[in-house]
Protein backbone atom coordinates (compact mmCIF):
# COMPACT_ATOMS: atom_id res chain seq x y z
CA UNK A 1 0.00 0.00 0.00
CA UNK A 2 2.90 2.33 0.81
CA UNK A 3 4.27 2.09 -2.73
CA UNK A 4 0.82 2.83 -4.18
CA UNK A 5 0.46 5.95 -2.04
CA UNK A 6 3.95 7.06 -3.05
CA UNK A 7 3.06 6.55 -6.72
CA UNK A 8 -0.20 8.51 -6.38
CA UNK A 9 1.57 11.28 -4.47
CA UNK A 10 4.18 11.48 -7.22
CA UNK A 11 1.42 11.75 -9.83
CA UNK A 12 -0.41 14.46 -7.84
CA UNK A 13 2.79 16.46 -7.62
CA UNK A 14 3.11 16.21 -11.41
CA UNK A 15 -0.56 16.97 -12.07
CA UNK A 16 -0.78 20.29 -13.89
CA UNK A 17 -4.48 20.76 -13.13
CA UNK A 18 -3.70 20.56 -9.41
CA UNK A 19 -1.04 23.26 -9.65
CA UNK A 20 -3.16 25.43 -11.94
CA UNK A 21 -6.15 25.27 -9.57
CA UNK A 22 -3.88 25.96 -6.61
CA UNK A 23 -2.32 28.91 -8.42
CA UNK A 24 -5.72 30.39 -9.32
CA UNK A 25 -6.95 30.03 -5.74
CA UNK A 26 -3.75 31.63 -4.41
CA UNK A 27 -4.19 34.56 -6.81
CA UNK A 28 -7.84 34.87 -5.75
CA UNK A 29 -6.86 34.69 -2.08
CA UNK A 30 -4.39 37.51 -2.44
CA UNK A 31 -6.30 39.56 -4.99
CA UNK A 32 -9.89 39.51 -3.72
CA UNK A 33 -9.32 41.15 -0.31
CA UNK A 34 -7.08 43.67 -2.07
CA UNK A 35 -10.02 44.70 -4.25
CA UNK A 36 -12.08 45.23 -1.10
CA UNK A 37 -9.33 47.34 0.40
CA UNK A 38 -9.27 49.47 -2.73
CA UNK A 39 -13.06 49.73 -2.63
CA UNK A 40 -13.65 50.46 1.05
CA UNK A 41 -11.77 52.02 3.90
CA UNK A 42 -9.44 49.39 5.38
CA UNK A 43 -10.59 49.90 8.94
CA UNK A 44 -14.23 49.47 7.98
CA UNK A 45 -13.81 45.70 7.48
CA UNK A 46 -13.36 43.38 10.42
CA UNK A 47 -11.18 40.35 9.62
CA UNK A 48 -13.53 38.11 11.62
CA UNK A 49 -16.57 39.19 9.61
CA UNK A 50 -14.67 38.86 6.38
CA UNK A 51 -13.53 35.36 7.41
CA UNK A 52 -17.02 34.19 8.35
CA UNK A 53 -19.03 35.62 5.47
CA UNK A 54 -16.65 36.01 2.56
CA UNK A 55 -13.97 33.39 3.12
CA UNK A 56 -15.99 30.50 4.57
CA UNK A 57 -19.08 31.40 2.52
CA UNK A 58 -17.10 31.46 -0.72
CA UNK A 59 -15.11 28.40 0.25
CA UNK A 60 -18.30 26.30 0.34
CA UNK A 61 -18.36 26.59 -3.46
CA UNK A 62 -14.64 25.90 -3.72
CA UNK A 63 -14.97 22.65 -1.71
CA UNK A 64 -17.89 21.42 -3.81
CA UNK A 65 -16.80 22.53 -7.27
CA UNK A 66 -13.05 23.01 -7.73
CA UNK A 67 -12.02 19.43 -6.78
CA UNK A 68 -14.43 18.15 -9.49
CA UNK A 69 -11.92 19.43 -12.02
CA UNK A 70 -9.06 17.75 -10.19
CA UNK A 71 -11.06 14.49 -10.02
CA UNK A 72 -11.54 14.61 -13.79
CA UNK A 73 -7.82 14.99 -14.47
CA UNK A 74 -6.37 13.01 -11.58
CA UNK A 75 -8.76 10.04 -11.62
CA UNK A 76 -10.81 9.83 -14.82
CA UNK A 77 -7.91 10.63 -17.15
CA UNK A 78 -6.17 7.45 -15.94
CA UNK A 79 -8.85 5.61 -17.92
CA UNK A 80 -8.58 7.74 -21.07
CA UNK A 81 -4.75 7.65 -21.03
CA UNK A 82 -4.91 3.88 -20.60
CA UNK A 83 -2.64 4.11 -17.56
CA UNK A 84 -5.36 2.52 -15.43
CA UNK A 85 -4.61 -0.70 -17.35
CA UNK A 86 -1.00 -0.60 -16.15
CA UNK A 87 -2.18 0.01 -12.60
CA UNK A 88 -4.60 -2.92 -12.55
CA UNK A 89 -2.22 -5.27 -14.40
CA UNK A 90 0.51 -4.49 -11.84
CA UNK A 91 -0.83 -7.24 -9.60
CA UNK A 92 -1.80 -4.94 -6.74
CA UNK A 93 -5.18 -5.42 -5.08
CA UNK A 94 -7.84 -3.25 -6.66
CA UNK A 95 -9.16 -2.20 -3.25
CA UNK A 96 -5.70 -0.94 -2.30
CA UNK A 97 -5.30 0.79 -5.66
CA UNK A 98 -8.62 2.57 -5.15
CA UNK A 99 -7.92 3.67 -1.59
CA UNK A 100 -4.41 4.87 -2.47
CA UNK A 101 -5.97 7.00 -5.21
CA UNK A 102 -8.74 8.21 -2.90
CA UNK A 103 -6.38 9.09 -0.06
CA UNK A 104 -4.11 11.19 -2.27
CA UNK A 105 -7.05 12.76 -4.10
CA UNK A 106 -8.49 13.66 -0.67
CA UNK A 107 -5.17 15.25 0.29
CA UNK A 108 -5.28 17.27 -2.94
CA UNK A 109 -8.87 18.29 -2.21
CA UNK A 110 -7.96 19.29 1.35
CA UNK A 111 -5.11 21.45 0.05
CA UNK A 112 -7.48 23.13 -2.40
CA UNK A 113 -10.13 23.56 0.29
CA UNK A 114 -7.73 25.19 2.74
CA UNK A 115 -6.14 27.78 0.45
CA UNK A 116 -8.91 30.35 0.88
CA UNK A 117 -9.36 29.94 4.66
CA UNK A 118 -5.63 30.13 5.28
CA UNK A 119 -4.25 32.41 2.61
CA UNK A 120 -7.18 34.75 2.06
CA UNK A 121 -7.57 35.17 5.80
CA UNK A 122 -3.85 35.84 6.14
CA UNK A 123 -3.89 38.34 3.28
CA UNK A 124 -7.01 40.07 4.56
CA UNK A 125 -5.50 40.31 8.07
CA UNK A 126 -2.55 42.19 6.60
CA UNK A 127 -4.70 44.38 4.36
CA UNK A 128 -7.23 45.13 7.15
CA UNK A 129 -4.47 45.81 9.68
CA UNK A 130 -5.45 42.80 11.86
CA UNK A 131 -8.70 44.57 12.81
CA UNK A 132 -10.95 42.23 14.86
CA UNK A 133 -9.21 38.94 14.12
CA UNK A 134 -11.21 35.68 14.44
CA UNK A 135 -10.81 33.77 17.69
CA UNK A 136 -7.96 31.25 17.29
CA UNK A 137 -9.99 28.32 18.67
CA UNK A 138 -12.87 29.08 16.29
CA UNK A 139 -10.44 29.53 13.39
CA UNK A 140 -8.74 26.17 14.02
CA UNK A 141 -12.09 24.37 14.40
CA UNK A 142 -13.31 25.72 11.06
CA UNK A 143 -10.01 24.82 9.42
CA UNK A 144 -10.02 21.18 10.37
CA UNK A 145 -13.75 20.82 9.70
CA UNK A 146 -13.12 22.30 6.23
CA UNK A 147 -10.41 19.69 5.65
CA UNK A 148 -12.72 16.93 6.89
CA UNK A 149 -15.58 18.01 4.63
CA UNK A 150 -13.13 18.35 1.73
CA UNK A 151 -12.22 14.67 2.20
CA UNK A 152 -15.91 13.67 2.42
CA UNK A 153 -16.71 15.46 -0.84
CA UNK A 154 -13.57 13.93 -2.38
CA UNK A 155 -14.91 10.44 -1.67
CA UNK A 156 -18.16 11.26 -3.52
CA UNK A 157 -16.24 12.77 -6.44
CA UNK A 158 -13.88 9.79 -6.64
CA UNK A 159 -16.90 7.49 -6.98
CA UNK A 160 -18.33 9.54 -9.86
CA UNK A 161 -14.93 9.88 -11.54
CA UNK A 162 -14.51 6.09 -11.40
CA UNK A 163 -18.03 5.52 -12.67
CA UNK A 164 -17.75 7.91 -15.62
CA UNK A 165 -14.12 7.10 -16.49
CA UNK A 166 -13.78 10.05 -18.88
CA UNK A 167 -12.37 13.35 -17.69
CA UNK A 168 -14.66 15.57 -19.79
CA UNK A 169 -17.83 13.71 -18.87
CA UNK A 170 -16.80 13.43 -15.22
CA UNK A 171 -16.04 17.14 -14.82
CA UNK A 172 -19.22 18.23 -16.64
CA UNK A 173 -21.47 15.86 -14.75
CA UNK A 174 -19.97 16.59 -11.33
CA UNK A 175 -20.09 20.36 -11.73
CA UNK A 176 -23.79 20.20 -12.59
CA UNK A 177 -24.44 17.64 -9.85
CA UNK A 178 -22.68 19.58 -7.09
CA UNK A 179 -24.23 22.90 -8.15
CA UNK A 180 -27.76 21.51 -8.15
CA UNK A 181 -27.84 18.59 -5.75
CA UNK A 182 -28.19 20.40 -2.41
CA UNK A 183 -31.03 22.56 -3.81
CA UNK A 184 -32.73 19.45 -5.20
CA UNK A 185 -32.24 17.57 -1.94
CA UNK A 186 -33.53 20.58 0.01
CA UNK A 187 -36.71 20.75 -2.10
CA UNK A 188 -37.26 17.01 -1.87
CA UNK A 189 -36.75 17.10 1.91
CA UNK A 190 -39.21 19.98 2.23
CA UNK A 191 -41.89 18.15 0.29
CA UNK A 192 -41.31 14.56 1.37
CA UNK A 193 -40.74 14.26 5.09
CA UNK A 194 -38.88 10.94 4.89
CA UNK A 195 -36.06 12.73 3.03
CA UNK A 196 -35.73 15.40 5.72
CA UNK A 197 -33.22 13.41 7.83
CA UNK A 198 -31.28 12.57 4.67
CA UNK A 199 -30.85 16.28 3.99
CA UNK A 200 -30.20 17.18 7.62
CA UNK A 201 -27.53 14.52 7.96
CA UNK A 202 -25.90 15.17 4.60
CA UNK A 203 -22.51 16.79 4.07
CA UNK A 204 -24.27 19.16 1.68
CA UNK A 205 -26.23 20.78 4.51
CA UNK A 206 -23.67 20.42 7.28
CA UNK A 207 -20.96 22.09 5.19
CA UNK A 208 -22.97 25.31 5.55
CA UNK A 209 -22.89 24.92 9.36
CA UNK A 210 -19.08 25.13 9.63
CA UNK A 211 -19.34 28.90 9.96
CA UNK A 212 -21.57 28.46 13.05
CA UNK A 213 -19.28 25.94 14.74
CA UNK A 214 -18.79 28.11 17.84
CA UNK A 215 -22.53 28.14 18.49
CA UNK A 216 -23.08 24.38 18.13
CA UNK A 217 -23.95 22.11 21.04
CA UNK A 218 -21.74 19.10 21.72
CA UNK A 219 -24.35 16.80 20.12
CA UNK A 220 -24.42 18.93 16.99
CA UNK A 221 -20.63 19.04 16.97
CA UNK A 222 -20.52 15.25 17.12
CA UNK A 223 -22.88 15.17 14.16
CA UNK A 224 -20.61 17.64 12.33
CA UNK A 225 -17.69 15.22 12.74
CA UNK A 226 -19.39 11.84 12.35
CA UNK A 227 -21.31 12.62 9.15
CA UNK A 228 -18.27 13.43 6.95
CA UNK A 229 -16.32 10.52 8.42
CA UNK A 230 -19.18 8.11 7.66
CA UNK A 231 -19.62 9.70 4.21
CA UNK A 232 -15.92 9.16 3.47
CA UNK A 233 -16.05 5.53 4.59
CA UNK A 234 -19.35 4.68 2.85
CA UNK A 235 -18.47 6.34 -0.46
CA UNK A 236 -14.92 4.99 -0.24
CA UNK A 237 -16.27 1.46 0.14
CA UNK A 238 -18.89 1.93 -2.58
CA UNK A 239 -16.22 3.30 -4.93
CA UNK A 240 -13.83 0.46 -4.16
CA UNK A 241 -16.55 -2.16 -4.79
CA UNK A 242 -17.42 -0.46 -8.08
CA UNK A 243 -13.74 -0.33 -9.03
CA UNK A 244 -13.20 -3.96 -8.10
CA UNK A 245 -15.99 -5.08 -10.42
CA UNK A 246 -15.24 -2.63 -13.20
CA UNK A 247 -13.89 -3.91 -16.51
CA UNK A 248 -10.98 -1.66 -17.44
CA UNK A 249 -11.11 -0.59 -21.08
CA UNK B 1 8.64 -31.73 -17.27
CA UNK B 2 7.40 -28.86 -19.41
CA UNK B 3 6.93 -25.67 -17.47
CA UNK B 4 4.12 -23.36 -18.51
CA UNK B 5 3.86 -19.71 -17.56
CA UNK B 6 0.28 -19.49 -18.74
CA UNK B 7 -2.55 -21.92 -19.21
CA UNK B 8 -6.18 -21.10 -19.82
CA UNK B 9 -8.87 -23.68 -19.49
CA UNK B 10 -12.25 -23.44 -21.22
CA UNK B 11 -11.97 -19.67 -21.05
CA UNK B 12 -15.10 -17.91 -22.32
CA UNK B 13 -16.21 -14.33 -22.37
CA UNK B 14 -19.70 -13.23 -23.25
CA UNK B 15 -20.70 -9.61 -23.94
CA UNK B 16 -24.51 -9.46 -23.96
CA UNK B 17 -25.29 -11.33 -27.20
CA UNK B 18 -21.73 -11.60 -28.44
CA UNK B 19 -19.28 -14.35 -27.60
CA UNK B 20 -15.82 -12.79 -27.54
CA UNK B 21 -14.06 -15.96 -26.40
CA UNK B 22 -15.32 -19.50 -26.65
CA UNK B 23 -13.78 -22.21 -24.46
CA UNK B 24 -10.19 -21.19 -25.16
CA UNK B 25 -7.53 -23.65 -23.97
CA UNK B 26 -4.24 -21.88 -24.50
CA UNK B 27 -0.85 -22.74 -23.07
CA UNK B 28 2.44 -20.89 -23.25
CA UNK B 29 5.67 -22.67 -22.45
CA UNK B 30 8.31 -20.98 -20.36
CA UNK B 31 10.99 -19.42 -22.54
CA UNK B 32 8.91 -19.25 -25.69
CA UNK B 33 7.86 -16.32 -27.86
CA UNK B 34 4.20 -16.92 -28.51
CA UNK B 35 2.79 -15.19 -31.57
CA UNK B 36 -0.91 -14.63 -31.14
CA UNK B 37 -2.64 -14.26 -34.48
CA UNK B 38 -6.16 -13.17 -35.27
CA UNK B 39 -8.20 -10.62 -37.14
CA UNK B 40 -9.58 -7.49 -35.48
CA UNK B 41 -12.32 -8.57 -33.09
CA UNK B 42 -11.12 -12.20 -33.07
CA UNK B 43 -10.69 -12.11 -29.30
CA UNK B 44 -6.95 -11.46 -28.91
CA UNK B 45 -7.27 -8.33 -26.80
CA UNK B 46 -10.11 -9.81 -24.74
CA UNK B 47 -7.92 -12.77 -23.85
CA UNK B 48 -4.95 -10.53 -23.04
CA UNK B 49 -7.19 -8.29 -20.90
CA UNK B 50 -8.43 -11.32 -18.93
CA UNK B 51 -4.88 -12.62 -18.40
CA UNK B 52 -3.83 -9.16 -17.16
CA UNK B 53 -6.77 -8.88 -14.77
CA UNK B 54 -8.51 -6.01 -16.57
CA UNK B 55 -11.58 -8.12 -17.25
CA UNK B 56 -12.95 -11.28 -15.74
CA UNK B 57 -13.97 -14.35 -17.72
CA UNK B 58 -17.60 -15.46 -17.93
CA UNK B 59 -16.44 -19.05 -17.43
CA UNK B 60 -13.14 -20.90 -17.35
CA UNK B 61 -9.86 -20.33 -15.57
CA UNK B 62 -6.53 -18.59 -16.04
CA UNK B 63 -3.43 -20.20 -14.57
CA UNK B 64 -0.42 -17.92 -14.36
CA UNK B 65 2.82 -19.43 -13.02
CA UNK B 66 0.62 -22.31 -11.76
CA UNK B 67 -1.58 -19.94 -9.74
CA UNK B 68 -5.21 -19.79 -10.70
CA UNK B 69 -7.06 -18.52 -7.66
CA UNK B 70 -7.94 -14.99 -6.55
CA UNK B 71 -5.16 -13.38 -4.57
CA UNK B 72 -2.44 -15.83 -5.68
CA UNK B 73 -3.30 -15.20 -9.33
CA UNK B 74 -3.18 -11.46 -8.75
CA UNK B 75 0.18 -11.80 -6.96
CA UNK B 76 1.45 -13.78 -9.96
CA UNK B 77 0.61 -10.76 -12.13
CA UNK B 78 3.45 -8.94 -10.37
CA UNK B 79 5.76 -11.19 -12.40
CA UNK B 80 4.41 -10.02 -15.74
CA UNK B 81 4.87 -6.86 -17.78
CA UNK B 82 2.14 -5.67 -20.10
CA UNK B 83 1.47 -3.31 -22.93
CA UNK B 84 -2.16 -3.67 -23.86
CA UNK B 85 -3.81 -1.97 -26.83
CA UNK B 86 -0.99 0.51 -27.28
CA UNK B 87 1.34 2.32 -24.91
CA UNK B 88 -0.32 3.72 -21.77
CA UNK B 89 1.55 6.89 -20.80
CA UNK B 90 1.13 10.05 -18.75
CA UNK B 91 1.34 12.57 -21.61
CA UNK B 92 2.42 15.48 -19.40
CA UNK B 93 5.38 13.56 -17.99
CA UNK B 94 8.82 12.89 -19.47
CA UNK B 95 10.05 9.36 -20.17
CA UNK B 96 11.92 9.29 -16.85
CA UNK B 97 8.89 10.59 -14.94
CA UNK B 98 6.61 8.02 -16.59
CA UNK B 99 8.95 5.26 -15.52
CA UNK B 100 9.30 6.73 -12.03
CA UNK B 101 5.50 6.69 -11.55
CA UNK B 102 5.44 3.04 -12.61
CA UNK B 103 8.51 2.18 -10.56
CA UNK B 104 6.75 3.46 -7.46
CA UNK B 105 3.55 1.63 -8.45
CA UNK B 106 5.42 -1.65 -8.73
CA UNK B 107 7.38 -0.98 -5.56
CA UNK B 108 10.77 -1.41 -7.26
CA UNK B 109 13.58 -0.19 -4.99
CA UNK B 110 16.22 2.18 -6.41
CA UNK B 111 16.03 4.44 -9.44
CA UNK B 112 18.87 2.76 -11.35
CA UNK B 113 16.42 0.58 -13.24
CA UNK B 114 14.98 3.64 -15.01
CA UNK B 115 18.11 4.61 -16.95
CA UNK B 116 18.90 0.95 -17.59
CA UNK B 117 15.44 0.32 -19.06
CA UNK B 118 15.48 3.50 -21.15
CA UNK B 119 18.84 2.48 -22.54
CA UNK B 120 17.52 -0.98 -23.35
CA UNK B 121 14.71 0.47 -25.51
CA UNK B 122 16.88 3.23 -26.99
CA UNK B 123 15.16 6.14 -25.27
CA UNK B 124 18.05 7.46 -23.22
CA UNK B 125 18.63 11.18 -23.49
CA UNK B 126 15.05 12.26 -24.21
CA UNK B 127 15.53 14.79 -21.42
CA UNK B 128 12.63 17.11 -20.66
CA UNK B 129 10.60 16.18 -23.71
CA UNK B 130 7.07 15.26 -22.62
CA UNK B 131 5.60 11.94 -23.71
CA UNK B 132 2.83 13.79 -25.58
CA UNK B 133 5.49 15.18 -27.92
CA UNK B 134 7.03 11.78 -28.65
CA UNK B 135 6.67 10.18 -32.07
CA UNK B 136 4.46 7.08 -32.22
CA UNK B 137 7.57 4.90 -32.34
CA UNK B 138 9.01 6.56 -29.23
CA UNK B 139 5.70 6.09 -27.43
CA UNK B 140 5.75 2.39 -28.34
CA UNK B 141 9.27 2.07 -26.97
CA UNK B 142 8.31 3.85 -23.77
CA UNK B 143 5.30 1.52 -23.45
CA UNK B 144 7.65 -1.45 -23.79
CA UNK B 145 10.03 0.15 -21.25
CA UNK B 146 7.17 0.43 -18.75
CA UNK B 147 6.32 -3.24 -19.33
CA UNK B 148 9.98 -4.15 -18.77
CA UNK B 149 10.28 -2.36 -15.41
CA UNK B 150 10.83 -4.77 -12.57
CA UNK B 151 12.41 -7.50 -14.74
CA UNK B 152 9.21 -9.41 -15.56
CA UNK B 153 9.40 -13.12 -16.33
CA UNK B 154 6.52 -12.92 -18.77
CA UNK B 155 5.94 -10.06 -21.17
CA UNK B 156 2.55 -9.48 -22.80
CA UNK B 157 2.70 -7.12 -25.75
CA UNK B 158 -0.37 -6.23 -27.77
CA UNK B 159 0.63 -4.82 -31.18
CA UNK B 160 4.05 -3.53 -30.01
CA UNK B 161 5.33 -2.68 -33.50
CA UNK B 162 2.36 -0.59 -34.61
CA UNK B 163 3.53 2.75 -35.91
CA UNK B 164 7.21 1.90 -35.91
CA UNK B 165 9.34 2.73 -38.94
CA UNK B 166 11.20 -0.18 -40.61
CA UNK B 167 14.32 0.50 -38.53
CA UNK B 168 12.20 0.64 -35.39
CA UNK B 169 10.55 -2.68 -36.26
CA UNK B 170 13.95 -4.32 -36.63
CA UNK B 171 15.17 -2.80 -33.36
CA UNK B 172 12.12 -3.97 -31.42
CA UNK B 173 12.45 -7.44 -32.96
CA UNK B 174 16.10 -7.60 -31.92
CA UNK B 175 15.22 -6.30 -28.46
CA UNK B 176 12.52 -8.93 -27.95
CA UNK B 177 14.86 -11.68 -29.19
CA UNK B 178 17.53 -10.45 -26.79
CA UNK B 179 15.07 -10.36 -23.87
CA UNK B 180 13.97 -13.88 -24.71
CA UNK B 181 17.37 -15.41 -25.39
CA UNK B 182 19.58 -13.57 -22.90
CA UNK B 183 17.16 -12.88 -20.07
CA UNK B 184 14.88 -15.89 -20.57
CA UNK B 185 11.73 -13.78 -20.66
CA UNK B 186 8.69 -15.54 -22.05
CA UNK B 187 6.80 -13.30 -24.47
CA UNK B 188 3.22 -13.27 -25.68
CA UNK B 189 2.99 -10.97 -28.66
CA UNK B 190 0.02 -10.15 -30.83
CA UNK B 191 0.56 -8.39 -34.12
CA UNK B 192 -1.13 -7.85 -37.44
CA UNK B 193 2.24 -7.86 -39.16
CA UNK B 194 2.46 -11.61 -39.64
CA UNK B 195 5.69 -11.55 -41.61
CA UNK B 196 7.29 -9.91 -38.58
CA UNK B 197 5.80 -12.47 -36.20
CA UNK B 198 7.17 -15.23 -38.39
CA UNK B 199 10.69 -13.84 -37.86
CA UNK B 200 10.25 -13.74 -34.11
CA UNK B 201 7.87 -16.28 -32.63
CA UNK B 202 8.73 -19.81 -31.61
CA UNK B 203 5.12 -20.80 -31.02
CA UNK B 204 1.85 -19.68 -32.55
CA UNK B 205 -1.80 -19.53 -31.62
CA UNK B 206 -4.45 -18.76 -34.21
CA UNK B 207 -7.70 -17.32 -32.91
CA UNK B 208 -10.79 -16.66 -34.99
CA UNK B 209 -14.19 -15.43 -33.85
CA UNK B 210 -13.37 -16.30 -30.25
CA UNK B 211 -12.21 -19.85 -31.02
CA UNK B 212 -8.58 -20.86 -30.64
CA UNK B 213 -8.25 -22.75 -33.92
CA UNK B 214 -4.76 -24.08 -33.48
CA UNK B 215 -1.55 -23.88 -31.47
CA UNK B 216 1.66 -24.91 -33.14
CA UNK B 217 5.41 -24.60 -32.88
CA UNK B 218 7.58 -22.88 -35.46
CA UNK B 219 8.75 -26.29 -36.76
CA UNK B 220 5.19 -27.48 -37.12
CA UNK B 221 4.26 -24.26 -38.88
CA UNK B 222 7.16 -24.57 -41.28
CA UNK B 223 6.10 -28.10 -42.11
CA UNK B 224 2.55 -26.97 -42.69
CA UNK B 225 3.57 -23.97 -44.76
CA UNK B 226 4.01 -26.23 -47.76
CA UNK B 227 6.77 -25.74 -50.29
CA UNK B 228 5.68 -25.98 -53.90
CA UNK B 229 6.76 -25.39 -57.49
CA UNK B 230 5.13 -22.41 -59.12
CA UNK B 231 4.72 -23.29 -62.80
CA UNK B 232 3.33 -21.39 -65.76
CA UNK B 233 3.06 -23.19 -69.11
CA UNK B 234 1.37 -22.50 -72.44
CA UNK B 235 -1.24 -25.25 -71.84
CA UNK B 236 -2.19 -25.69 -68.17
CA UNK B 237 -4.83 -28.40 -68.80
CA UNK B 238 -2.34 -30.60 -70.65
CA UNK B 239 0.29 -29.88 -68.01
CA UNK B 240 -2.13 -31.00 -65.27
CA UNK B 241 -2.77 -34.26 -67.09
CA UNK B 242 0.97 -34.83 -67.64
CA UNK B 243 1.76 -34.16 -63.96
CA UNK B 244 -0.99 -36.52 -62.82
CA UNK B 245 0.03 -39.37 -65.14
CA UNK B 246 3.83 -39.01 -65.31
CA UNK B 247 4.50 -37.91 -61.71
CA UNK B 248 1.64 -39.98 -60.24
CA UNK B 249 0.48 -37.18 -57.96
CA UNK B 250 -2.67 -35.19 -57.35
CA UNK B 251 -0.89 -32.83 -54.98
CA UNK B 252 -1.24 -29.82 -57.23
CA UNK B 253 -3.60 -26.94 -57.91
CA UNK B 254 -4.44 -25.21 -61.15
CA UNK B 255 -5.28 -21.63 -60.32
CA UNK B 256 -7.88 -19.65 -62.32
CA UNK B 257 -5.11 -17.67 -64.07
CA UNK B 258 -3.50 -20.90 -65.33
CA UNK B 259 -0.69 -21.01 -62.80
CA UNK B 260 0.04 -24.42 -61.32
CA UNK B 261 1.12 -25.02 -57.71
CA UNK B 262 2.81 -28.41 -57.52
CA UNK B 263 3.51 -29.69 -54.03
CA UNK B 264 6.15 -32.24 -53.05
CA UNK B 265 8.72 -31.85 -55.88
CA UNK B 266 10.64 -28.82 -54.61
CA UNK B 267 13.79 -30.89 -54.19
CA UNK B 268 13.58 -32.36 -57.73
CA UNK B 269 12.60 -29.50 -60.03
CA UNK B 270 14.72 -30.88 -62.89
CA UNK B 271 12.60 -34.02 -63.18
CA UNK B 272 9.40 -31.97 -63.36
CA UNK B 273 10.73 -29.51 -65.95
CA UNK B 274 12.17 -32.24 -68.19
CA UNK B 275 8.86 -34.17 -68.16
CA UNK B 276 6.92 -31.04 -69.10
CA UNK B 277 9.37 -30.13 -71.87
CA UNK B 278 9.41 -33.73 -73.19
CA UNK B 279 5.62 -33.57 -73.53
CA UNK B 280 6.00 -30.46 -75.74
CA UNK B 281 4.94 -27.88 -73.21
CA UNK B 282 6.54 -24.44 -73.19
CA UNK B 283 7.56 -23.36 -69.70
CA UNK B 284 7.06 -19.64 -69.17
CA UNK B 285 7.69 -19.57 -65.40
CA UNK B 286 9.13 -22.15 -63.05
CA UNK B 287 10.09 -21.39 -59.48
CA UNK B 288 10.12 -23.09 -56.08
CA UNK B 289 7.91 -21.17 -53.60
CA UNK B 290 6.76 -21.51 -50.01
CA UNK B 291 3.51 -20.64 -48.25
CA UNK B 292 4.08 -17.94 -45.66
CA UNK B 293 2.44 -17.42 -42.28
CA UNK B 294 -0.05 -15.00 -43.79
CA UNK B 295 -1.20 -17.54 -46.38
CA UNK B 296 -1.38 -20.25 -43.77
CA UNK B 297 -3.39 -18.01 -41.45
CA UNK B 298 -5.81 -17.11 -44.23
CA UNK B 299 -6.18 -20.79 -45.11
CA UNK B 300 -6.93 -21.67 -41.48
CA UNK B 301 -9.60 -19.03 -41.01
CA UNK B 302 -11.14 -19.87 -44.35
CA UNK B 303 -10.32 -16.58 -46.05
CA UNK B 304 -8.93 -15.88 -49.51
CA UNK B 305 -5.36 -14.73 -49.71
CA UNK B 306 -4.37 -12.53 -52.60
CA UNK B 307 -0.60 -12.88 -52.47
Amino acid sequence: MGNLIKSEWYKLKKDRSFWLLTFLLVITSIGYPLLIVMDEATLAVKVNDFYQYSVLGGNNYVIKLVPCILAGFFISSEYSNGTMKNMVASGNSRIQLYFAKLIIFSVGTMVISLILPLLMTGASAVYFSFYEMPDLGYFLQTIWLTALYGAAFASIMALFATLLADSGKAIGFMLIFFILFDSVLYSVANNISMFEPVFNYSVFKLLLEIVNVSALSSGEMTKMIVVPVVTFIVFGLLGSILYKKKEIK
Amino acid sequence: MIEYVLKTSHLSKQFKNQTALNKVDLSIKKGSIYGFIGQNGAGKSTLIRIISGLASPTTGTVELFVHSNGQALNEARKRIGTMIEGPALYPHMTAVENLEAHRLLKGIPGKECIEKTLELVGLQGTGKKKARNFSLGMKQRLGIAIALLGDPEFLILDEPINGLDPMGVVEVRELLKKLNQEYGITILISSHILSELHLLATHYGIIHKGHLLEQLTLDELNKKCKQYLHIKVDNPEKAAAVIESNLSTREFEVLPDGLIKLFGFVDTPGIVSSILVNEGLVIEHFMPMGQDLESYFMERIGGVHHG
